[in-house]
């Protein structure tokens, strides 16, 4: 039923947990699964006359999201590997995570997501974390929301 | 493959179209993760008349009884889509019918009760307004499961 799966994540403890089951999942679906992370995009300091010390050059901002991408997407590879699912990681930068998630499920051609019920910013329970109601509200496929 | 994930499948519907969708989403999932179905139905509550007292017993009156029947029957006439799905895939499938005024909640309960791992449910279906927004029970049922939820577009 479900041949391409799209694992978003931000490397939260809810999402890791999402991980786990997007990859069991896709293992009892002979699927594959496309792990995927929106890192923010270098932005310009707001304070334009102070440049504080640790501000970073966009290169530098970029290797550091590259690093981030790949810690985090290595826990879906892994994961991956050791359920013996196929598996694909990418990452973009993107001040929308929810809009790169759907333009990457679309231009992926993948038939569901799985998703955390919130992430780092879903601050209780009974919320449901803000890119994952938009991702849901803008997505042309099934969610899979995982608590 | 052995369906290890998700056993027992709640499909809550309210017979429109989007979520007939859904059914047949939730039935296809069974079958190929060789799990059951719990079809559910929420039916509207009693709600005693307020204006039924003394001997006046307005024309229209619905006794308990009645509204009780009435939501079994429509019930059924809903749920007989899920029996039919569920039937034509061989997937074994079990439907409740019950009353409430907050059909989230009974989403929500009929999970616990009948320990199901998955809720299939649309978008939105009946009173949901456009494709950009999320159905009022589907994101109540979001924001209360404690299982995974699959929303279908």
């Amino acid at each position: 039923m479900f041949k391409r799966i799209l694992v978003p994540t931000d490397g939260s403890a809810p999402s890791r947990r999402a991980i786990r089951r997007a990859v069991q999942f896709a293992r009892e679906q002979k699927a594959r699964v496309i792990g995927f992370y929106v890192g923010p995009p270098w932005q310009l300091p707001i304070y334009s006359e102070y440049v504080p010390p640790e501000l970073l050059s966009p290169k530098e901002h970029n290797a550091a999201v590259k690093k981030t991408a790949a810690r985090y997407l290595g826990a879906v590879k892994k994961a991956a590997r050791a359920a013996g699912v196929p598996c694909s990681v990418r990452y973009v930068l993107g001040a929308h995570p929810f809009d790169e998630i759907v333009k990457e499920a679309r231009r992926r051609g993948c038939d569901l997501i799985a998703i955390a019920s919130h992430g780092r910013r879903g601050i209780s329970r009974l919320l449901l974390g803000s890119e994952t109601s938009k991702v849901l509200s803008h997505s042309g496929i099934p969610v899979l929301v995982c608590r | 493959m052995g369906g290890k994930m998700f056993r027992n499948i709640l499909v809550p519907t309210d017979g429109s179209a989007l979520s007939r969708r859904a059914v047949r989403h939730a039935v296809q999932l069974a079958k190929e993760q060789k799990a059951r179905v719990t079809g559910l139905w929420v039916g509207p509550a009693w709600e005693p008349n307020l204006y039924a007292y003394g001997d006046s017993v307005p024309p229209g009156f619905v006794s308990k009884k009645q509204h009780a029947a009435r939501v079994r029957r429509a019930g059924a006439r809903v749920l007989r889509t899920v029996k039919a799905a569920a039937a034509a895939a061989r997937v074994p499938c079990e439907c409740i019918c019950v009353e409430g005024a907050f059909p989230y909640i009974e989403i929500v309960k009929a999970a616990r009760r009948k320990r199901c791992d998955l809720i299939v449910m649309a978008s939105h279906s009946r009173r949901g307004i456009s494709r950009l927004l999320l159905g009022s029970q589907a994101s109540k049922v979001l924001a209360l499961a404690t299982v995974p939820v699959l929303v279908c577009r």
